[in-house]
């Protein structure tokens, strides 16, 4: 017979290389379209990061090398939203962390209502960052009509303009408000999940309740802690919406993805310089993204 | 009705040096139970999983009826299986559920129905047909498993430990009704499971199986009577067989200090065996406590009403050996008495190999 | 089935003592009433006259609807509060169908029949989530004004879908994840097509949780600000958009804003209550399973 023999081991080969393929093609439509809106136009940053682009002027685009890059160190507004981007991001994700633990302590008890404060609870987070904002700003902060400032005059203090006198510090308030929900959240899928027989074998070998939260829950959260540091940090370092709405143009809390976007399309259009920037929070977030990952990877493999 | 045979089938898994099933060779008679039967590890799900074609088999061959299914997809293969923990399609009814591999072969709903009614008779389901499986208790989930597979009317039925989910009682119960509707159906059966007990009480034929390697396959009684070596002794019988390792030496074996004789046939392969030791399995029914012969000191009594197990520490070879010995019930025989055990049944030696010497 | 069963509820570690209990129970009370604060006078305001808003706070005043009324019909700017919730809805239900169907293949090839090297591609899934979107949006706003899409629904629609697509997908891979395996063998044993095994099996099963991932899909896009003022500032724009050019340019109107803000907060905020369960466990627990 004339029929190439084909072994029962090249078939073997054969059907698990058509095998793999069936098992990678469902995921390349969204491989694909996420490397297509995300990864090509980091690059594109970085290429730009390397020339002198103004959009707004015809002299051809020049590159320039690393040169963006050297005078960030001298760059003074650069600075302070660093700086301010630093603070904003450590004071939210430590405060928000810090509330959040204390709400998911206090909620993971049986008590009356408990579903209901729960659902109150959780609303902040879902609230459009914008109306947050303008919330604050307007019902809270604000001097004349604000609550806030109504309870300090009742006790005899003065208004403050808190939005203008404390720009950073309202912005950083009202980021703990909205995201405290969300580490309460984490915290509480990580009391929840605890080994109810573990906590009654402490018990039984006469741990007291500190004791037992100290030496058994507190080593089991801390995952979920770490994992809600690492997600807090990833959003709030990109924080715009809240800073646009209420200190607006005015200095004293414009972090870098603000002042990045003034520089560039807001109206700056100072591309080259801009994607710089751009590129220096990509390597903080990848800084914590790395650290971050390596946790997650550890949940991954604790469980799997 | 179908044949079943493995032909040196093996299964590597990808970056694995060993095999998780290494050139099984296998014949399946028509309508017979077969039980694979191992320790956790043993490869008796993936030799079952491979048959199903869940598992590629990566060389050899396996066949149903003198066809060749190695490469073929699971549901060209005409069988059925029951998994362990059932695997019921949770949005479906229990008539749904059994109905579903009809369904799929686009059998008219009529026909459909009929067959679902008359497998819900057999296995008393006829007052579930509407709930959903998360509305039965454990016992009636495994039974639609059944259903789900006896429907089909298939060439082989495959079984992945079906039973070990039920409660203890429920499974003994259980255990006698499979095998009878397996030998009613006469659908030749594939059974995976590790309960020893399981295989010996249901298997027309038990294959053992340990570390991807089949060990000895034959009927219960033979495999009890006559394991083929040190493993399936161990392994094969509860309590287990005593096995204690003694020098070779010609007509017998000394095991602390008392002289047991062998028969010639067994003398004989001790003597062209090698090595300097082998192993000496004896059941503990084949062990007696008497007034004279080998001493030692109890440790253990586990009393079992109708029957009752001693265990006694022997000194042997400058050791501790405990010797399991059966005895009547109601002994009066209590923790640290001196005993003395005799030997009166079969022996059973193995090389230094583990294989079996003589008969 | 694991799938039906729950961990034993683990003990509180706080308060074991009756009256401790019930102390702390009133704290969680006063603090769950003091978080949904700032909500509630938003709710207030937005029934107050404008006169009434615009004056020291207080909780006594005659409720009115007409604030409600105005935001619905006015006109005042480029874009109205109607055409903006329009622009909205469209975008958002949109990108949540592109998304699932994007993310939904991707999570049964992750979870229910995992290539090799699946870990690596899910990290790089979730890894883009970690990329500032301040990395990429001179590019895109370049390649957008180059196609002549700024200012369009369009691009808010693709972004969205990107931005929401590996969320989507981790959370997705859980709750596949979920499905018993034995349970697509025994539909393979069935004779059941790859398509029929996805339709009659797992998503009855996952139902649930994809309705989950949609709604999370649904709230991040609609409460998105970033993209829309940069790409997106005039009239094809958003509900955020619009908030905050009115409270910028007509901040006197207090109430009116209120009364635009608890429609804008609303949709997302009930679809939020009604999904939290779910979603928590998709959330926080996709990064466990």
């Amino acid at each position: 017979m004339a029929t190439a023999v084909i072994s029962h081991e090249e078939e073997v080969r054969r059907l698990q290389r058509r095998e793999g393929w069936k098992r990678r093609l469902p995921i390349l439509p969204a491989l694909l379209f996420t490397i297509a809106v995300t990864q090509i136009p980091f690059l594109f940053t970085l290429f730009y990061s390397l020339t002198d682009w103004r959009i707004d002027t015809v002299d051809p685009r020049q590159f320039v090398g690393v040169e963006n890059y050297v005078s960030l160190s001298g760059d003074k507004f650069f600075l302070d939203a660093a700086w301010i981007s630093v603070q904003m991001t450590v004071m939210a994700v430590m405060g928000s962390l810090i509330v959040g633990t204390g709400l998911a302590l206090l909620l993971d008890r049986k008590f009356f209502g408990q579903g209901f404060i729960r659902t109150l609870l959780i609303t902040p987070f879902l609230v459009m960052p914008v109306v947050a904002g303008f919330m604050w700003k307007t019902q809270m902060f604000n001097a004349t009509f604000g609550v806030i400032n109504w309870v300090l005059n009742t006790i005899g203090i003065d208004s403050i303009e808190f939005a203008t006198k404390y720009p950073l510090a309202s912005v950083v308030v009202v980021l703990i408000w909205q995201w405290s929900p969300f580490m309460m959240l984490i915290v509480l899928a990580g009391l929840q999940g605890q080994d109810a027989s573990v906590l009654e074998a402490a018990r039984v070998d006469g741990a007291t309740a500190w004791g037992t939260f100290r030496q058994i829950t507190f080593p089991q959260l801390r995952p979920f802690l770490e994992l809600g540091t690492l997600l807090g940090a990833i959003y709030l370092i990109q924080v715009y919406d809240h800073i646009e709405v209420i200190v607006g143009g005015q200095p004293g809390a414009k972090n870098l993805p603000f002042y990045i976007a003034q520089r560039s399309i807001g109206g700056g259009n100072r591309f080259g310089l801009a994607s710089s920037y751009s590129i220096i929070v990509v390597i903080a977030s990848i800084i914590i993204a790395n650290i971050g990952l390596r946790v997650l990877s550890g949940l991954l493999e604790d469980n799997s | 009705m179908a044949e079943v045979r493995y032909e040196a089938a093996s299964r590597l898994y990808p970056g694995s040096e060993i095999p998780a099933v290494n050139e099984l060779n296998l014949d399946i008679t028509d309508g017979e139970l077969l039980v694979l039967v191992g320790p956790s590890g043993s490869g008796k799900s993936t030799a079952l999983r491979m048959l199903a074609g869940l598992e590629t088999v990566t060389s050899g061959s396996v066949h149903i009826n003198d066809v060749d299914v190695t490469l073929k997809p699971p549901q060209d293969r005409d069988i059925a299986m029951v998994f362990q923990n059932y695997a019921l399609y949770p949005s479906m009814t229990v008539a749904e559920n059994m109905g579903f591999a009809l369904k799929q072969a686009k059998v008219p709903k009529e026909k459909r129905n009929e067959l679902v009614r008359e497998a819900a008779r057999i296995l008393d389901l006829e007052p579930y047909l509407d709930r959903k499986p998360k509305n039965l208790s454990g016992g009636q989930r495994q039974r639609v498993a059944m259903g789900r597979a006896i429907v089909r009317e298939p060439q082989v039925f495959l079984m992945d430990e079906p039973l070990s989910n039920l409660d203890a009682k429920l499974r003994v119960q259980t255990r006698t009704e499979l095998a009878d509707l397996q030998a009613r159906l006469g659908v030749t059966t594939v059974y995976v499971t590790h309960d020893q007990v399981e295989a010996m009480t249901m298997g027309d034929r038990v294959a053992v199986l340990k570390d991807g390697k089949l060990q000895q396959v034959d009927r219960p009684r033979t495999l009890y009577s006559r394991p083929a070596n040190r493993f399936v002794a161990g392994f094969i019988g509860s309590p287990a067989m005593n096995l204690v390792e003694v020098d070779r030496q010609k007509g017998g074996f000394s095991l602390g200090g008392v002289d047991v004789p062998l028969n010639d046939e067994t003398t004989a392969a001790v003597a062209a065996a090698s090595g300097s030791s082998m192993t000496v399995g004896v059941r503990p029914e084949h062990l007696a406590l008497g007034s004279s012969g080998l001493a030692g000191k109890v440790t253990v009594v586990e009393e079992l009403g109708s029957e009752s197990y001693v265990h006694v520490s022997v000194s042997h070879q400058g050791s501790d050996e405990v010797l399991v010995v059966r005895s009547g019930g109601e002994t009066d025989i209590e923790r640290g008495d001196t005993v003395h055990i005799g030997f009166n049944g079969p022996m059973h030696v193995f090389g230094t190999d583990g294989e079996r010497l003589g008969s | 089935m694991a799938i039906f069963t729950r961990a034993p509820k683990a003990e509180p570690i706080l308060g074991q003592n009756r009256l401790v209990a019930n102390l702390l129970g009133l704290l969680t009370w006063f603090i769950g009433l003091l978080f949904f604060f700032p909500l509630f006078w938003l709710v207030l305001n937005g029934f107050k006259e404008e006169s009434v808003a615009n004056a020291s706070p207080t909780l006594i005043f005659d409720p009115t609807l007409d604030r409600f009324r105005e935001v619905t019909e006015a006109n005042a700017g480029l874009l109205s509060f109607a055409e903006a919730f329009g622009n909205s809805f469209w975008i958002v239900l949109i990108s949540t169908i592109f998304v699932m169907i994007l993310a939904v293949p991707a999570a049964y090839a992750l979870a229910i029949r995992p290539m090799r090297k699946w870990r690596d591609v899910l990290f790089f899934f979730i890894s883009t989530k970690f990329l500032p979107i301040v990395g990429i949006i001179m590019p895109i706003w370049i390649i957008a004004r180059d196609l002549n899409l700024l200012g369009t629904r369009t691009v808010l629609v693709v972004l969205y879908t990107a931005m929401n697509l590996p969320l989507a997908v981790w959370m997705l891979r859980s709750f596949f994840a979920e499905v018993p395996k034995e349970l697509i063998e025994a539909a393979q044993i069935d004779g059941c097509s790859l398509l029929g095994q996805l339709r009659q099996v797992i998503l009855p099963i996952v139902a649930p949780g994809l309705a989950a991932t949609a709604l999370l899909c649904v709230i991040f896009a609609w409460n998105e600000f970033f993209f829309a003022i940069q790409l997106n500032p005039t009239g094809a724009s958003t509900i955020p958009v619009w908030v905050n050019s009115q409270q910028k340019f007509q901040g006197q109107f207090l109430a009116g804003l209120s009364a635009a803000s608890v429609l804008a907060t609303l949709p997302v905020v009930v679809a939020g209550w009604a999904a939290q369960k779910r979603m928590i466990r998709g959330l926080a627990m996709g990064a466990i399973k």
